[in-house]
């Protein structure tokens, strides 16, 4: 039996019909049509399904849409557009930190929210290292996807590009 | 898979929804343990009862002797609480070491303690810190030691109805610290193979006034080392001390071996995290970060 459910995606309201055991990827990929979270694991393992649930990364594999309800949810299709690139979506270009691209969406939406969750500070490297072990990829070796949070992470500390060695 | 979500809106009415399902109903909170239980077919609960909305669940509050954690109180909410950040490391330390940052942001204290997993991280330093578990049911409210509540694996002393309220700890006399150390496969997203929660205080004279114990993922649930705990109570912290309780802590657990770890090797894991969490203790106290 479906029930009614609205959900708040990117700022807009979306009323729908749910099963109860439907995630919140499968309503984005599937009801909603938004493809940017990726499906893989399904076990909360890999992070390329990581959506931000009022402003904090999460799995969407594993969470159940109807927990969802009054809260805000923002995919990667929320944070950017081709026009108007988020910083962390600049960055990674820039930085050529995106081989095929899989991981990217989890990757930049996991990024924003730890650096959303230290405003003040320059994360090391390890610390971005550590604020990423959630999302797995499995093309680029992490270094210029380092390069490129470190890159935003000292834009917005004011401190200017950080040098550091890899 | 077919189950109902029911989302009430009051404490009453989730205890209610619990009592009319019984066995057929499970709580909800972050879902990281069940909802992964149910795809896999290990659970096949027909009712869903979200916890999410009872705000009386959610934050940590002081109380005239410490602090209740409630059980809606992610994982990242006790990293980041500016009172746990120095007496209290050991739970922070316990707290940013579960799954990945994803997982920290959602999963929730409650649900570490109640899915009653042998291996849950957070489970063993508030066992170190003598937690209370505070239940409410169709019966009333109770309050029970954690050590008390953790019957086996995946087994409580939860009752038909009960939830999980919030937890309970007391603040730690001066010259006191504590520690988590956790030893998995890989450095993080990782399931404990062995970890291990010490607290300390020393007297004036730099004895053990008072030390305590835990370990996690070597027996049927987290436990409390207290042979080792003796064996420090009265002493200098020095190496011999130390070594004493290292080895009164391997002969208490009680490992098994698994796809992670040997049962062997889990002991001496034990042997060798339990004087580096007290030594941690000690260097805390001495710096005065209490
Ligand atoms: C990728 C991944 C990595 C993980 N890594 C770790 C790790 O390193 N260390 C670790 O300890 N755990 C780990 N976990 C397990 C899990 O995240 C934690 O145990 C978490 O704290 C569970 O909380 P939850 O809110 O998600 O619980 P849920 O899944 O919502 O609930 C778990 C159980 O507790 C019951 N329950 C929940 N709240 C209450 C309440 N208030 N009263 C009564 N019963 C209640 C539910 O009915 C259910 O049976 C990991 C999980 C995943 C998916
Ligand atoms: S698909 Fe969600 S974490 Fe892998
Ligand atoms: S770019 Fe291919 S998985 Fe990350």
């Amino acid at each position: 039996m479906r029930n009614p459910l609205t959900l708040t995606i990117n700022g807009e309201q979306h009323d729908l019909l749910i099963e109860p055991h439907w995630t919140l990827l499968h309503v984005l990929r599937g009801q909603i049509g938004l493809a940017g979270s990726k499906e893989n694991c399904l076990e909360a393992e890999c992070g390329v399904c990581t959506v931000l649930l009022d402003g904090k990364a999460v799995n969407s594999c594993i969470l159940l849409a109807s927990l969802c309800a009054g809260r805000s949810i923002v995919t990667i299709e929320g944070l950017g557009d081709p026009e108007h690139l988020h910083p962390l979506q600049a960055a990674f270009v820039k930085h050529g930190a995106v081989q095929c691209g899989y991981c990217i969406p989890g990757m930049i939406l996991t990024a924003k929210s730890y650096l959303d969750e230290h405003p003040d500070r320059m994360p090391s490297r390890d610390e971005i290292r550590e604020a990423i072990s959630g999302t797995l990829c499995r093309c680029t070796g992490y270094q210029k996807i380092i390069d490129a949070i470190a890159a935003v992470a000292a834009e917005r500390a004011g401190k200017g590009a950080q040098e550091d060695a890899p | 898979m077919s189950f109902q979500v029911h989302h009430p809106q009051s404490v009453a009415d989730a205890i209610a929804l619990s009592q009319q399902f019984g066995d057929a109903g499970r709580f909800i909170a972050g879902g990281t343990d069940l909802v992964i239980q149910i795809n896999r077919k290990r659970q096949t609960p027909a009712h869903l009862i979200d916890l999410n909305r009872l705000d009386e669940l959610a934050g940590i509050a002081q109380t005239p002797d410490g602090f209740a954690i409630g059980a809606l109180a992610t994982h990242k909410a006790v990293e980041r609480h500016p009172p746990f950040q120095d007496a209290l490391r050991g739970l922070v330390e316990a707290a940013r070491v579960v799954g990945g940052h994803q997982v920290r942001n959602i999963a929730t204290v409650g649900g570490n303690i109640a899915n009653a997993s042998p291996a849950a991280d957070v489970v063993v330093p508030l066992l170190a810190l003598d937690a209370r578990v505070s239940l409410v049911g169709p019966r009333g409210a109770r309050t029970l030691a954690l050590g008390d509540f953790l019957l086996g694996p995946g087994r409580t002393a939860r009752e038909a109805g009960e939830l999980i309220d919030c937890i309970h700890i007391a603040r730690l006399p001066q010259r006191s610290a504590t520690a988590f150390l956790k030893a998995g496969r890989r450095k993080a997203m990782e399931i404990s193979v062995v970890c291990v929660a010490a607290r300390l205080t020393l007297d004036d004279e730099g004895r053990c006034a008072a030390a305590s114990l835990a370990l996690g993922a070597v027996g049927a649930t987290a436990m409390r080392a207290g042979e080792a705990e003796k064996a420090l109570v009265g002493r200098v912290p020095d190496d011999a001390a130390l070594r004493d309780a290292a080895q009164a802590a391997a002969a208490a657990c009680n490992p098994i071996s698994d796809v992670r770890a040997s049962a062997r090797y889990r002991r001496l894991l034990v042997e060798a995290l339990v004087p580096r969490a007290l030594r941690i203790c000690v260097t805390r106290i001495r710096e005065g970060r209490t």
